[in-house]
């Protein structure tokens, strides 16, 4: 009977390891995705409860999101309101909090950092977590410079349809120095105008810069440039051109049906001729390899580990000669393309983008520090250099030459995306100094016509900028941590409110 | 030899203390759950004491764990229910439990030292199981949330089959002790696998099927659970053979499958337990709660009383695991389950010990009756299994269940001082 009752106890045994195996389950594997759940409403209990962290600008004084106590009727345990100083400003990067429309944003990806509930770092932390004690949220640093969006986002409002995005990086670290949307909203008080927001034509509640889809039109031709070396084109390369390109069923030709004649490669990108980069496409570079230098270049990726949620760009199946000069099916969002740019700038090597700069306990104790890594290799330098060449002269001497700054040599690409019946998308890219990359950065103006005339000059006036204040590129330190209110942690909040996804350009095919 | 845990009991009483201190820390509440700390206190080491002098040598290391558990109940009740808006505050309430839950105790130890007196009124027994449980359909019972598992004799609300459980352990303890030579050797088989002889096997299927077939109506899925596992572990125990726990479990599929198509409160709850998704906010929203409180938690938890866990529909009875779970994080918890581990561990080396069948069987029943109703509910709350609504011994707020996982308790103490006194030659309970 006895080895009866101690197999019966190991029935038990068992049965308790499998409730304490679904304990972990919970309790560590799925602790983070029940956390994130719409329908658990604890986080937003516990998220009004206590003040969240800080959301600082590069120079760890520029405030972009903060809490402030609201004093409470009933004589309660008070509670917490997300202030945005900046307004509009920021909302395409920092994005909103509510309890009532979830989190966007940094305020969601770095939400465990912001609202206390990471892992504790310190042993007072450790000792708070234990006991149950406040744990307040952590400040998250961002790598925005403050003057850079600021007039980043004056001068989309001020282009001629005010729709539009920006995009800025440091090409050598992969920070993001601009991000900018427009036209956008303000988060302080979401909870009152999110249904209005959301029927609103002009999209305020879309991120352009990481969202919107459009056709990139001739920024395109970087890519295609790139693929081309790779094949052993050659800059010097003559083609010539008379001002069409005759595929089965269809004809390319040029922007404003010019015609150049005999021209090299390098003029080809120069002066943007449609029908050079089709041929090439076609007959040199093949679909293949044209794709997978896109791919090289992140098109097709949604950047996980970036904290904003990125559209993945793509070239879709469509018509190769048009693909060429970024038409038909291609597809990109502004994001995108300051990363080609950045890539091309720093010698063909892509860093990972990032828009965190560090994290700090309320304390002022480094938590995490961003650090340059390498995403990938995408040209050889050698290739990379060449093609740096070929964008300095579409500066120097081809369709951009409006965007030369005195003293600084600037490599660039415009962009007029077609999108009938609607005037053309405005689109530039560039980086500068061409020798010592310090900027890339990527215009786009919805509908707003040509690409010289448009996002060219905001493009310029950016670089122009950001290259007269040297001092500000130096790492900032902080060091005081600006006063935080106590208070107890908190989590997320619940009902994560999709934004609407609308996918540019798919009338616009040409 | 005597048995002392006095060590163990001091620290147990330490942890509900601590847990008092916290929440008057945290909560800033005043003195009132110092009063109740201390009435607890006071009880349970005065019948740790009055157990070493009676039962010199039984098995005293149960006493610890129980007042480790109920001192977390008493806390998490507390903390619950103390001066929260709307809700009634059950705490003093659970102390009173627990102090006549200590008197059981004391009663079965004084009264019982010769347990064996008992099975010779084994079919007294059954029939007063079968009786208690169906108390409920007279005019005295009353329903609860869609089950009627409530009596109300006077000034007292209690439910039967937290009682009639253990009259029904000792009635198969006794029966089975004395037919399991019988039952064990089967003459027939049908289709390979051997059967008992209807004459022997008779009582305990009647017996079997009355109550489980009133506990289906009275809707109680948990206890119907447990009422039927019992048996079943405790039959094949006597008789060694496999085959029962096979047949067993077939029986209870088709039975299970059977109920699934009838009724419809058994489909809700299998459905909910396979998709809480669902419908979150009605039949889904509970044990959704329950989960989000669990993780919520974490390794470490929120902290006492720094959670959430109100949020939970009847948290402090059949849902107080998850609110330990909240606060005190996956360690907390685990050390909980552990504790019932403990306990369930004693009662196996008490049935070990025990010199007797009778004993054997009787020790044995009630662990596992315990285990079951310990691995039942938290496996419902963690959704590990469907939810059936039961209690969580000596920790969920609860009378009837209170005061017979005492008894449930002393039962095991004479049975363990009986083996412990058959001295260190057969292996003391220690």
């Amino acid at each position: 009977m006895n080895a009866h009752v101690r197999r019966t106890f190991y029935l038990f045994v068992a049965g308790f390891v499998a409730l304490i195996g679904m304990l972990a389950y919970w309790q560590v594997y799925a602790r983070e995705s029940l956390a994130n759940n719409p329908e658990n409403g604890l986080q937003t209990r516990r998220a009004i409860e206590s003040p969240r962290g800080l959301i600082l600008a590069r120079d760890g004084e520029t405030v972009l999101a903060r809490s402030v106590e609201r004093p409470s009727e009933s004589g309660n345990n008070p509670t917490y309101e997300r202030v945005y100083p900046q307004g509009p400003l920021y909302a395409g990067v920092v994005g909103y909090w509510s309890t009532r429309y979830g989190a966007t944003g940094i305020e969601i990806a770095e939400n465990s950092n912001l609202s206390g509930n990471a892992d504790p770092a310190t042993l007072d932390e450790l000792i708070n977590q234990i006991s149950g004690g406040p744990r307040p949220g952590n400040n998250v640093t961002l790598t925005i410079d403050p003057q850079l969006q600021r007039l980043a986002y004056e001068l989309l409002a001020a282009s001629n349809t005010g729709r539009g995005s920006v995009v800025a990086v440091d090409p050598k670290t992969g920070e993001i120095l601009a991000l900018v949307s427009h036209p956008s909203y303000d988060p302080n008080n979401i909870d009152d105008r999110f249904r209005e927001l959301q029927q609103d034509p002009s999209q305020p509640l879309l991120n352009r810069a990481t969202q919107g889809l459009y056709p990139p039109g001739s920024v395109f031709k970087v890519v295609t440039a790139a693929a081309a070396l790779k094949s052993g084109v050659s800059p010097t390369a003559v083609f010539f051109d008379d001002g069409t390109y005759e595929q089965p069923g269809y004809t390319v030709t040029n922007y404003g049906g010019a015609s150049y004649g005999r021209v090299t490669f390098a003029q080809a990108l120069a002066l943007s001729i449609n029908t050079v980069f089709a041929q090439i496409a076609v007959e040199e570079v093949g679909r293949q390899l044209l794709y997978a230098t896109a791919r090289d270049f992140g098109f097709g990726s949604s950047y996980e580990e970036f904290p904003l949620e990125i559209s993945a760009s793509r070239l879709g199946e469509g018509n190769l000669a048009q693909i060429a000069f970024g038409q038909d099916t291609v597809l990109s969002n502004v994001f995108q393309m300051a990363l080609v740019a950045a890539t091309v700038a720093n010698d063909g090597t892509m860093m990972e983008p990032h828009l965190v700069k560090e994290v700090r306990s309320p304390d002022g104790i480094i938590i995490e520090r961003a650090s340059p890594q390498r995403e990938r290799e995408v040209l050889d330098p050698q290739t990379a250099a060449t093609l740096k060449e070929m964008m300095v002269g579409v500066v120097e001497s081809g369709s951009a030459t409006a965007a030369q700054i005195a003293g600084v040599e600037v490599a660039g690409k415009t962009g007029t995306a077609e999108v009938p019946p609607n005037a053309p998308h405005s689109w530039f890219i560039a980086f500068a100094p061409a020798d010592d990359p310090r900027i890339a950065v990527a215009v786009l103006v919805e509908n707003g016509g040509d690409g010289e005339k448009q996002a060219l000059p905001i493009a310029r006036q950016l670089i122009a900028s950001y290259l007269d204040l040297p001092s500000r590129t130096a790492p900032q330190q902080n060091p005081a941590a600006p006063n935080l209110p106590e208070g107890l942690p908190q989590q997320l909040p619940g009902e994560l409110q999709n934004l609407p996804q609308r996918l540019f350009g798919e009338n616009g095919r040409p | 030899m005597t048995q002392r845990a006095t060590t163990p009991m001091i620290l147990a009483l330490l942890v509900s203390t601590l847990g008092f201190a916290t929440l008057i820390f945290v909560q800033e509440a005043t003195s009132p759950p110092l009063i109740y700390g201390a009435y607890y206190a006071g009880t349970l080491f005065a019948l740790y004491l009055a157990v070493r002098v009676i039962l010199p040598h039984s098995d005293v290391l149960l006493l610890p764990i129980v007042t480790l558990l109920t001192g977390i109940g008493l806390v998490m009740i507390f903390r619950l229910t103390y001066d929260v808006e709307g809700v009634e505050n059950l705490a003093i309430t659970q102390a009173v439990w627990i102090l006549i839950g200590s008197g059981a105790l004391l009663l079965i130890v004084l009264l019982f030292r010769d347990y064996e007196r008992l099975f010779d009124y084994k079919y007294l027994f059954a029939l007063a199981a079968v009786a208690l449980i169906c108390l409920t359909f007279t005019p005295l019972g009353y329903e609860v949330n869609g089950a009627r598992l409530w009596v109300r004799l006077g000034p007292v609300n209690f439910q039967p089959s937290e009682f009639a459980r253990i009259a029904l352990i000792i009635f198969y303890a006794g029966y089975l002790a004395e037919k399991r030579d019988l039952l064990a050797a089967t003459s027939r088989s049908v289709l390979g696998v051997q059967i008992p002889s209807p004459k022997y096997f008779g009582p305990v299927a009647l017996v079997w099927a009355v109550s489980l077939g009133l506990l289906v109506f009275e809707r109680d899925l948990g206890s119907s659970l447990l009422f039927f596992a019992v048996p079943l572990l405790m039959l094949y125990v006597a008789t060694g053979r496999l085959a029962y726990v096979i047949i067993g479990g077939l029986m209870f599929s088709g039975g299970a499958f059977a109920t699934y198509l009838l009724f419809d409160h058994v489909r809700v709850r299998v459905q909910t337990w396979l998709d809480p998704w669902q419908n979150p906010d009605a039949e889904g929203f509970q044990i959704l709660q329950s989960i989000f409180n669990i993780a919520d938690g974490g390794i470490t938890g929120t902290g006492l009383g720094a959670g959430f866990a109100q949020t939970i529909p009847e948290v402090h009875t059949d849902f107080i695991f998850s609110a330990i779970a909240s606060e005190l994080g996956l360690l907390g918890a685990t050390a909980v389950l552990l504790a019932f581990l403990v306990f369930v561990y004693r009662g196996i080396k008490i049935s070990l010990l025990a010199g007797d069948d009778a004993s054997k069987l009787l020790a044995f029943g009630l662990t596992t009756m315990f285990a079951l109703q310990t691995l039942i509910i938290v496996g419902g709350v963690t959704r590990l299994i469907p939810l059936t609504g039961i209690t969580l011994p000596f920790v969920s707020y609860g009378g009837s269940s209170v005061v017979g996982n005492f008894i449930l308790t002393g039962l095991l103490l004479v049975v363990s001082e009986k083996a412990g006194r058959r001295g260190p030659g057969k292996g003391a309970a220690r």
